[in-house]
């Protein structure tokens, strides 16, 4: 099997090696000390299985995991922790294998040996445990053959056509291919869909313009161009958008 | 317990006369109060159980109105302060001897027989009443006040010891430190055997009480230890500066004050950084006080995100040297732009070798 190591720490890294050195007969194909690194390295290497350590700074192992399940050919996930309770109920709950540091070399056997190559429900599994126990913090988008990690803050809005869905934000415009609504749905404070094909950062909306017509518009920051509001919508966002100036005001 | 019910608990010293056993004992004083005043009365034969029994209905009928309108109004008085539901509950009871007094005299006036006389004029038997209910009452409160105090004493004592063994030995420390250990035995053993040894000490001064006084430098002494634990787990991420040279050897402080500002420092902050950080240590004395800043940066992430357990880590050493130099102990936290900064401050006390050391 191919492995990639992922871990904030070089000693943790090196024990896992160690381990499966004395294993033997997997292949580690790449080592990653954060969770871009992984991500990055995971979409160039391709890996079979990803030893993911929950505590990293920035982007933590659950999000990592959450943005894997969501690759072409994702990797199978185990989870690495010296300690996390909060996290291991989850785990078990959904049946996801997680390891304790130290790890025990029969435990890593083990928990290796009831993976033979990924399999959906593994990762449906993790996703469904990762999204319980926290949100995802970024959109990561394949960009230029690379991988590209866009904070949700820093997203203005998305602009699905036909097959994809443009992501609009403060460095520039990537393509994704998650559906609108399943966006909308995993985003339920932060956007507001205010069109088929349109889906609005909160934090963005400037007002309500009115255009020559008589119709009203939504003006975001940032951005020149008024946004088309919906007949159905407009109710809605009118309704938001007093509420976010009383926010405002108090 | 919800936050709402801690919070009745903790703003009122006046026990729940909702309670049965509280309107028990109300009665029972009560009754103790008018076989008092009836044995103090002066004796006329076969009058003074008349008498006890006339005080008593007066007396209880009074006490459980009194208990009744205390328990309708317990969550009024829980928004005030102690001193403040002192003087409301006071003034309560007053004004229901007051009602029932005038009641009893108007009833004596009306039907007035017998027994059933008064044999004062209005405003002395009004006095006289208030004036007992008034001494009664005051001994009442004080009492329930005092046993709150001894109560709330004993249980802060408890949350105290409780939090402070909370705060020794932190699992997520206890595992990293284990699997880096693990990790080192075969690559480098040597310091895989000193790491095992800075452990050790650790917890062994971890384990003593944390009502120890330890001279600064042995507080120093365990932070390093502690560091170097860190410092193999997190090699280039984790840098330290000290500028503490001005600070005299033998100040006496709580022991565990310094360690857990720094465990702090790197698990708040230095491990949320992709490229770590540096944990900056100044330290003042101007021959009087001494002061200890320990600043760390933190990521730009989301606030709400720190442990809860933080706070509960710097309020334990807060009061630990609050307890300990009384007011004159301080724990400041401020956060300028992109750190976090922790300020002790407290009197110089030199310490002076009371128990025998550790080898």
């Amino acid at each position: 099997m191919k492995i990639l190591i992922v871990d904030d720490e070089p000693l943790a890294r090196s024990r896992l090696q160690d381990l499966l050195d004395d294993i033997g007969g997997h292949e580690t194909v790449g080592q990653a000390s954060n969770g871009r690194e992984a991500l990055t390295l995971v979409q160039k290497l391709k890996p079979d299985l990803v030893l993911l350590d929950i505590r990293m700074p920035e982007l933590n192992g659950l999000e990592v995991a959450m943005h894997l399940s969501r690759f072409e050919q994702a990797p199978a996930v185990i989870f690495t922790t010296a300690y996390g309770d909060y996290a291991l109920k989850a785990f078990e709950a959904n049946a996801i294998d997680y390891l304790l540091k130290p790890i025990r070399r029969t435990r890593l056997e083990q928990a290796l040996s009831k993976i033979h190559r990924p399999q959906p429900s593994q990762l449906q599994a993790v996703t469904q445990a990762t999204e319980e126990l926290q949100g995802r913090q970024h959109i990561c988008a394949h960009h230029r053959g690379g991988l590209k990690l866009i904070p949700i803050g820093e997203i203005i809005y998305f602009q699905a056509d036909s097959k994809y869905v443009s992501v609009f934000h403060q460095g520039g415009e990537v393509l994704i291919d998650e559906p609108l609504k399943e966006l909308e749905d995993e985003f339920p404070d932060r956007f507001t869909r205010i069109h088929r094909s349109t889906l609005v950062a909160n934090a963005f909306i400037e007002s309500l313009i009115k255009d020559t017509d008589g119709q009203c518009q939504l003006k975001l920051r940032e951005i020149d161009k008024p946004f088309e509001i919906s007949r159905r919508q407009l109710p809605m966002v009118r309704k938001l958008i007093a509420s976010m100036g009383e926010h405002n005001n108090t | 317990m919800s936050e709402a019910a801690k919070n009745l608990e903790q703003r009122t010293f006046l026990p729940d006369f909702c309670n049965i056993r509280i309107v028990f004992s109300v009665v029972v004083i009560a009754e103790l109060l008018a076989i008092v005043l009836s044995l103090a009365s002066p004796a006329s034969a076969g009058s003074s159980w008349d008498y006890l029994s006339l005080a008593s209905l007066f007396i209880q009928w009074i006490a459980l109105i009194s208990t009744a309108t205390l328990c309708t109004l317990r969550p009024l008085l829980a928004r005030l302060s102690n001193s403040n539901a002192a003087i409301a509950a006071y003034a309560l009871l007053l004004l229901i001897t007051l009602a029932f007094s005038e009641a009893a005299y108007w009833i004596s006036v009306t039907i007035g027989t017998g027994s059933l006389t008064i044999a004062m004029d209005h405003l002395e038997f009004l006095g006289r009443n208030i004036a007992i209910c008034a001494i009664t009452s005051f001994i009442a409160l004080r009492y329930f006040f005092l046993q709150y105090q001894l109560k709330r004493r004993i249980e802060a004592e408890n949350q105290y010891r409780l939090q402070a063994l909370q705060a020794r030995i932190h699992p997520h420390f206890l595992f990293n430190s284990l699997n880096t250990i693990a990790s080192l035995i075969r690559r480098q053993p040597r310091q895989a055997e000193e790491a095992v040894e800075d452990l050790a000490d650790l917890f062994r001064h971890t384990l003593n009480s944390t009502s120890a006084r330890v001279p600064l430098t042995e507080e120093f002494e365990i932070t390093r230890r502690y560091l170097q634990i860190e410092q193999l787990r997190l090699d280039q991420r984790l840098k330290v500066e000290w500028q503490i040279d001005m600070l005299p050897d033998d100040a006496t402080l709580p022991s565990l004050t310094l360690q857990p500002l720094f465990e702090n420092a790197i698990y708040h902050g230095i491990e949320q950084l992709v490229d770590g950080g540096t944990i900056r240590c100044l330290g003042s004395f101007d021959g009087k006080t001494i002061r200890l800043s320990i600043t760390n940066p933190v990521s730009g992430g989301d606030e709400t995100r720190i442990r809860p357990g933080l706070n509960m880590a710097l309020d334990n050493i807060s009061q630990r040297l609050q307890a300990h130099f009384d007011e004159a102990g301080q724990l400041t936290v401020s956060r300028p732009q992109g750190y976090y900064q922790v300020e002790l401050s407290f009197p110089y006390i030199p310490y002076r070798n009371l128990e025998p050391r550790q080898p």
